[in-house]
C-alpha cells in the first residue's frame, strides 16, 4: 500500500458500525500497517447517525479525512450512506447494505425516502455495490451480522487486508456465542464480494 | 475475546486512546482508579471493568468528579499511585479540591485525566482545560496519539512522584476515541499505600502562613518541572524539519499539521509540545530561534498562541505570530487537514492553495436528519408523554409550564416531536434553576426533570435547598437504575458493581424522604394512565413534590427479558401519524401512506398502541 487508504463507515447507532471499524483497525495492525480511526462514541447506541473514519497506511497520523477523500464507503443503511456519499472520491467504491431505516424526522413530514431513489443516488456517480446484507446475515443464522457481511464484501472486492487477519480481528470483537454465525456472515460476504469484483 | 489489558510487553496491537490510557494506568502501577462517566473519557474505566484487573487495584466509579478526585488525592498523599478520569465539565465540578491539591502535593503519583471535546461532539461547551495549568498551577501534559496516550500516562505518574504534584493528563476526543497501533510496555505491580505521614502544615489548609509557605514551595516545583519532564518522559517536546517558517502545535492538531506538511512537500519547522504547563520556555526559546513567522495550530482557545507571544516579547523577538487571534485558525469547532492546509498555504506564498482532494463534492440527494432520539421503549419517553398530557389535564397549555431539564438521555426529549424540556444546563441544575424561576416571581407551576445518576451526582443539595426555602415545584426523578447515556455504568443503587465488588444500595426514594419533601410518589411510567394522573394531580398541588419515574433502561431490559412486539394492522391504519407524533419512537416509520413498526427495533412498550385512535396497533407475539 503506497498511500493511505481512507474508508468511511456510515450506519445507524446500534447496527454495528463501530464493531466494523474496530475489526478493520485490528486486522490492519495485524497486517503490519499503521491505522487511525475517527469516531465519536457515547451517543452511538441511540438510533442516530453514526459515521466512522478508518485510515490505513504505512504511516498515518490524522483520524479523519475530508469530502472527496474516501476510497471506500461502507454503508450499513441507505439513508446514512447517501448522507456520507460526499466523502467518497471520484472513482471510489461504495459497498452498501440494502437496509432502509426511515428517520423519525422524515416520517413526521410524510417525506420518507425511497429505496430506489437512494440506490439511484448511490450509483449515479460512483461504483456502488448494493448488498442484501440483512438477508445474507439472517441466512447465516445471525440477523445482527450485516456488518460482517459488508466487511466480507469489502474484502472480496478490495483484497486490502489478509483474510487471516480479518478472521482473527472478528474473533476479537464478536462475543463468543455469536462468533460462528458472524464468521459465516463474513464468509458469505466474501464470496459475494469476489463474485462482483470483476463487474465493471 | 482478546484481552488487550493483559497482553504481554512488546506486543503491538490496535487500541483506542482510552484503552491505551487504561493500559498506561496498569503499566504505571496505579492502585486506585476512579472517576465519573463522561464522554469522551468513559472508556478508560469501562475497559478496565470489562477486561478485569487484579483485586489489588481499586477501580470504581464515584458519585461525582469532585468525590472521585478527593478519593484519588487521599490515596496519593498516603503514597499510593492513583488516577481519576473525567470529561471537561467534570473538571469544573472537581476544581476546588484540584486547586488546593497543588499546595499539599502528593507522595504517590496522581494523574488526572481531563478529556476536552473540540467540535463539540458530546459536550455542552468547548471548554479548554489547558488553562487548568495556569489556574491550578499543576503540570499539564498532552498526547497526540494512542501510543503517546499510553506512554505519557506512565510518564505522568513518574513526573508526579518526582515533583510531588498531581499531573493533569489533558486529552481531546480525537485522541480518546481514536484507535491506533500501540506497542505495549511492562505492567508494574500496583503501588498501594505505604502509610500516611502526618504533616500538618503540608496538608491542613487552615493555616494562612502555611499556605503562603506551600505556595512558595509550589512555585519552586514548577520552576524545575520542565527539566523533570525532559529527564523522565519518552514523549518529548520535539522539533521536526527546519526553516524560518515555523508551526507550533500540540495534541490532535499535530496530526493534521504533520500530514499537511508532508502532502505539500514544504520545508517548515514543526514544533510540537507535549508539556503544556508550565510552558517549556527553555525548549521553546531554542526551538523558535531564528523563526521569522510562526503559525500556532491548536484547538479550542489560543492558549499556545498567548504562551508563544509572551515568550517572544520577553526575548525581544520580532517574529510574526499567526493563529486564532489573527484569524488564521478558527476559534470554534475542531480542526481538520483542510483547515490546517488553508491556514498554511495562505501564509506561504507559492504553495498550492488547494490540494487535489479538496475538489467540490458531488451534489448528493438531500436526506432527512437523524439526530439521536430516545430509544424504542425508553421509559423516559413514556414519562414525558404522560407529563405533556398531565400538564394539559391540569388546565395549562404546554407553553405555560417551564420544564427544567438536566444532563442525561432524558435531555434527548428536546427533539421533535416531544420538545419537552426547556433547559439543559449543567449537572443538577434542573432543580436549582426551577427554584430560581420561582423566587424571581414566576407564578405558574414549574417542573424539574433529573435522572437518577445526575440526582446522586449533583441533585441532592438543590433538592435540600428547594425544601428548605419552601419553593413550590414538581421534581421528576427519571430513575432507570443506571448511567445510561455514557454506556450503562453503575449508580449508588447497585448492590454488585462492575468490578464484582459487593456494595450497599443507596436508594433514591430513601434520600428524597430523608430530605423532607412535602410529597413523594413512585410510578412506573409504562403504566401510562397512572403516570398521567400523577402529573395532573401533582402539578396543581403546592409544596416540593417528587415523582420518581421508575423503570429500567429499555436497552438493558431488552437484553434480560423476553420481548413482546407490536405490529400495525394495515387495514386499520389511516396514516394519521398519531402514534409517531405522540411518541417520536424510532421503531415507527411512515411509508406508502401507512405506519409500520420495525420488528428489529420494537421492544414492546406498547406506548404507540395506547395512542392509536383506530386501534390499529396490536401485539404481534412474544419472543
Amino acid at each position: 500500500m503506497s498511500r493511505i487508504v481512507n474508508i468511511a463507515i456510515a450506519s445507524v447507532g446500534g447496527q454495528g458500525g463501530l464493531t466494523l471499524s474496530r475489526a478493520l483497525a485490528i486486522a490492519a495492525v495485524l497486517d503490519g500497517y499503521s491505522v487511525r480511526t475517527g469516531e465519536t462514541l457515547g451517543m452511538s447506541q441511540r438510533f442516530g447517525s453514526v459515521l466512522s473514519y478508518v485510515r490505513i497506511g504505512k504511516r498515518v497520523f490524522s483520524p479523519t479525512f475530508s469530502t472527496g477523500e474516501a476510497d471506500f464507503l461502507l454503508g450499513l443503511e441507505l439513508v446514512e450512506s447517501v448522507r456520507a456519499l460526499p466523502l467518497l472520491r471520484d472513482g471510489g467504491v461504495a459497498v452498501v447494505a440494502d437496509t432502509l431505516k426511515i428517520p423519525i424526522s422524515a416520517s413526521l413530514e410524510k417525506m420518507s425516502p425511497r429505496v430506489d431513489e437512494l440506490i439511484r443516488e448511490l450509483t449515479r456517480r460512483s461504483r456502488a455495490v448494493i448488498v442484501p446484507a440483512s438477508k445474507i446475515a439472517r441466512d447465516a443464522g445471525n440477523p445482527r451480522a450485516a456488518n460482517m457481511v459488508v466487511l466480507g464484501v469489502f474484502q472480496g472486492i478490495s483484497g486490502l487486508l489478509t483474510e487471516t487477519s480479518l478472521r482473527k480481528a472478528i474473533s476479537e470483537v464478536v462475543p463468543g456465542k455469536w462468533l460462528e454465525t458472524s464468521m459465516k456472515a463474513f464468509d458469505e460476504g466474501l464470496k459475494y464480494g469476489v463474485s462482483v469484483r470483476t463487474v465493471p | 475475546m482478546f484481552n488487550p489489558l493483559k497482553a504481554p510487553e512488546g506486543v503491538r496491537i490496535a487500541l483506542m486512546g482510552n484503552e491505551a490510557i487504561a493500559r498506561g494506568f496498569l503499566e504505571a502501577g496505579a492502585s486506585v482508579i476512579t472517576g465519573y462517566p463522561g464522554t469522551p473519557s468513559s472508556e478508560v474505566i469501562t475497559s478496565l471493568h470489562e477486561y478485569g484487573v487484579s483485586s489489588e487495584i481499586f477501580v470504581e466509579w464515584a458519585i461525582n468528579e469532585r468525590v472521585a478526585f478527593e478519593i484519588a488525592y487521599g490515596a496519593a498523599i498516603c503514597g499510593a499511585r492513583a488516577a481519576v478520569t473525567m470529561k471537561a465539565p467534570g473538571a469544573s465540578v472537581a476544581l476546588d479540591p484540584i486547586v488546593s491539591s497543588a499546595y499539599g502535593g502528593v507522595e504517590g503519583g496522581l494523574v488526572v485525566l481531563v478529556a476536552d471535546d473540540p467540535g463539540p461532539h458530546t459536550t455542552q461547551t468547548e471548554q479548554d482545560d489547558r488553562w487548568l495549568g495556569f489556574l491550578a498551577k499543576l503540570p499539564v501534559v498532552t498526547p497526540s496519539s494512542p501510543q503517546e496516550a499510553k506512554d505519557l500516562t506512565v510518564s505522568a505518574f513518574d513526573i508526579s512522584e518526582e515533583l510531588k504534584l498531581p499531573v493533569i493528563l489533558r486529552t481531546t476526543t480525537r485522541v480518546n476515541h481514536t484507535v491506533g497501533e500501540v506497542l505495549l510496555g511492562p505492567v508494574r505491580p500496583p503501588k498501594r499505600t505505604a502509610g500516611f505521614v502526618k504533616d500538618i502544615p503540608r496538608f491542613v489548609r487552615a493555616g494562612m502562613s502555611w499556605n503562603l509557605e506551600r505556595h512558595r514551595w509550589l512555585n519552586k516545583q514548577l520552576d524545575i518541572a520542565e527539566d523533570v519532564f525532559d529527564r523522565i518522559s519518552p514523549v518529548r517536546n520535539t522539533v521536526e524539519g527546519s526553516g524560518r517558517f515555523c508551526v507550533v502545535t500540540e495534541g490532535a492538531a499535530y496530526n493534521y499539521v504533520r500530514e499537511v506538511v508532508d502532502e505539500l512537500g514544504i520545508e517548515v519547522r514543526v514544533v510540537k509540545l507535549s508539556l503544556l504547563f508550565p510552558p517549556p520556555r527553555k525548549f521553546l526559546t531554542e526551538a523558535l530561534d531564528g523563526c521569522s513567522d510562526i503559525l500556532v495550530v491548536e484547538e479550542l482557545d489560543p492558549y499556545l498562541e498567548l504562551v508563544v507571544k509572551s515568550l517572544l516579547k520577553d526575548r525581544g523577538s520580532t517574529a510574526r505570530v499567526y493563529g486564532k487571534v489573527s484569524g488564521s485558525i478558527p476559534l470554534e469547532g475542531e480542526l481538520s487537514r483542510g483547515l490546517v492546509r488553508r491556514a498554511m498555504t495562505s501564509l506561504l506564498p507559492g504553495t498550492p492553495s488547494s490540494a487535489p482532494q479538496e475538489v467540490q463534492p458531488r451534489q448528493a440527494l438531500k436526506v432527512p436528519p437523524r439526530p439521536p432520539p430516545m430509544c424504542p421503549g425508553c421509559p423516559h419517553r413514556s414519562m414525558y408523554v404522560a407529563m405533556l398530557i398531565g400538564i394539559s389535564r391540569a388546565g395549562y397549555k404546554r407553553g405555560e409550564v417551564p420544564v427544567f431539564g438536566d444532563i442525561g438521555c432524558y435531555a434527548l426529549a428536546s427533539q421533535p416531536p416531544l420538545e419537552a424540556i426547556w433547559t439543559e444546563h449543567s449537572m443538577g441544575a434542573s432543580i436549582s434553576m426551577a427554584m430560581g424561576a420561582k423566587v424571581a416571581g414566576f407564578r405558574g407551576p414549574v417542573i424539574a426533570v433529573i435522572g437518577d445518576s445526575t440526582f446522586y451526582h449533583a441533585g441532592i443539595q438543590p433538592l435540600i435547598e428547594a425544601v428548605h426555602k419552601r419553593v413550590d415545584m414538581l421534581v421528576v426523578i427519571a430513575d432507570n437504575s443506571v448511567v445510561a447515556m455514557t454506556g450503562h455504568q453503575s449508580t449508588p443503587a447497585w448492590s454488585t458493581l462492575e468490578s464484582g465488588r459487593k456494595a450497599r444500595p443507596v436508594i433514591v426514594e430513601d434520600i428524597v424522604r430523608a430530605v423532607g419533601v412535602d410529597y413523594l410518589e413512585v410510578v412506573d411510567p409504562y403504566d401510562i394512565d397512572k403516570m398521567i394522573n400523577a402529573f395532573e394531580r401533582l402539578i396543581k398541588q403546592p409544596g416540593v413534590k417528587v415523582l420518581v419515574s421508575k423503570h429500567p433502561c429499555a436497552l438493558l431490559e431488552a437484553r434480560s427479558r423476553s420481548l413482546r412486539r407490536y405490529r400495525v394492522i394495515d387495514e386499520k391504519c389511516t396514516g394519521c401519524l398519531a402514534c409517531i407524533k405522540v411518541t417520536g419512537c424510532p421503531a415507527l416509520f411512515y411509508e406508502n401512506g401507512k405506519v409500520s413498526i420495525s420488528a428489529d427495533d420494537c421492544v414492546g412498550c406498547g406506548l404507540c398502541a395506547r395512542f392509536c385512535p383506530y386501534k390499529a396497533i396490536e401485539v404481534a407475539g412474544n419472543e
